[in-house]
């Protein structure tokens, strides 16, 4: 099979950067492909990008393809920032990182809760950007787990989790966007109503929005249903940002509500992009309003 | 019988199978009708796949209000009463026969609100 070449634009954290990374995905997502990753058109990456392309490689090689990430093509405020947030180390080039605002590039192939919680506990909110007392701060940890643990108890995806994120002074705003390669949310919803035949014409807006309200499940045999409303009452309460994308659905959550719509493009997975507010002052738990 | 969490799981209830562990603990004795503290000194950190195990199962076979009157958790901090109040108020739906068709019905419904 003919090399693939794959020009990373720039890419922001806007839902029109989402579609272009899934784009990329659609266009690699094969068995035995061979890409070469071309970074000459890119003048910066968002942590989500770097989630993202680092979990789509690991796809290309689980499905027994080849990919390069072509390292000449990267400028040096790119290639500084992949050095920062560990990226290059994990795929090639640089041995060394150094991580100035940048919270690492990080893969999880399965749950490892200790793991996990420390590096949120120490790479995330841990670097003091964001003054948070300890009850704050074990909350946030608490609901972001949720994700986590969504992901690897529902998305089976093969290759695990990916997650990348950023401290943004000026704007001070701490983010952490986690994507998976699985099967997606309105694909887990649709299949666990396959028992009437009209679930196949819900869309995906539909099922996440389901899926996000207290209580929904898909599991079978165990309770469920309360980490994305659990998630979703703080990020409301702190007018902090949810975003998932999933398939070809796209729900956003903040302080002036939720909505859900169907997008264009099509990815199997789920992507997760959170924004919190570095200033303790600003946040409040449920049971103080 | 009073149950010190940290003990026996350490300082983080956020996983089902450390739930589990608590409600393998703890469910005889309820159905039993005995007293239950749970004890939630030094744990800080809380997550709903725990207590829908921990305590979200009891309500399987242990009525509601009987399983306030007998379980008791102590030391437990605001963000964790928060989790084990939904997860009970949770659980009663989570027991009842899951009917896919009105599930169905209720999405589609909302779908034609939303294209109109």
């Amino acid at each position: 099979m003919a090399q693939k070449i794959i020009r990373i634009p720039t890419l922001n954290d806007e839902p029109e950067d989402i579609q272009k990374l899934f784009k990329i995905w659609s266009q690699v997502n094969g068995y035995s492909e061979d890409v070469r990753f071309d970074f000459s058109l890119c003048r910066f990456l968002r942590p989500n990008a770097v989630a993202f392309l680092g979990g789509l490689a690991r796809l290309i090689k689980f499905r027994d393809g080849k990919f390069v990430f072509d390292w000449h093509t990267l400028n040096s405020a790119v290639m500084n920032s992949l050095v920062q947030n560990g990226f290059a180390s994990a795929f090639g080039p640089s041995s060394s990182t150094s991580s100035g605002h940048s919270i690492p590039y990080r893969e999880d192939l399965n749950r490892k809760p200790n793991s996990i919680i420390g590096y949120l506990e120490d790479y995330w909110l841990g670097r003091g950007w964001v003054h948070v007392s300890p009850r704050l701060r074990d909350a946030i940890i608490g609901r972001v787990w949720e994700i986590y643990n969504n992901a690897f108890e529902h998305s089976l995806s093969k290759i695990g989790v990916f997650s990348c994120g950023q401290h943004f002074a000026m704007r001070n705003e701490l983010i952490l966007s986690v994507v998976d390669f699985g099967q997606g949310i309105p694909a887990k919803v649709r299949a666990f109503l396959k028992s009437d035949p009209r679930a196949s014409q819900l869309t995906a807006a539909s099922c996440l929005r389901w899926a996000f309200q207290r209580g929904n499940t898909t599991k079978q045999d165990e309770p469920g249903g309360l980490g994305l409303d659990l998630l979703k009452e703080f990020i409301r309460i702190n007018h902090g940002k949810l975003e998932v994308y999933s398939n070809q659905g796209y729900a956003i959550v903040g302080s002036e509500g939720e909505r859900y719509e169907n997008r264009d493009i099509d990815f199997e997975g789920t992507l997760i992009h959170i924004t919190l507010r570095c200033d303790e002052n600003l946040y409040r738990f449920a049971d103080e309003l | 019988m009073k149950l010190v969490i940290k003990d026996l799981i350490g300082p983080r209830c956020i996983i089902k199978e450390d739930g589990q562990k608590v409600f393998d603990a703890i469910h005889d004795l309820l159905k039993n009708g005995e007293n239950v503290i749970l004890d939630f000194s030094e744990v800080t950190q809380f997550a709903s796949p725990f207590f829908n195990f921990a305590i979200g199962q009891l309500l399987k076979d242990v009525d509601e209000a009987v399983l306030r009157r007998l379980l008791h958790c102590e030391k437990l901090n605001e963000t964790g009463k928060l989790v084990v109040e939904r997860v009970i108020e949770n659980a009663a739906k989570y027991h009842g026969n899951k009917d896919y068709r009105k599930i169905v019905d209720d999405i589609l419904e909302q779908q034609a609100k939303e294209a109109s």
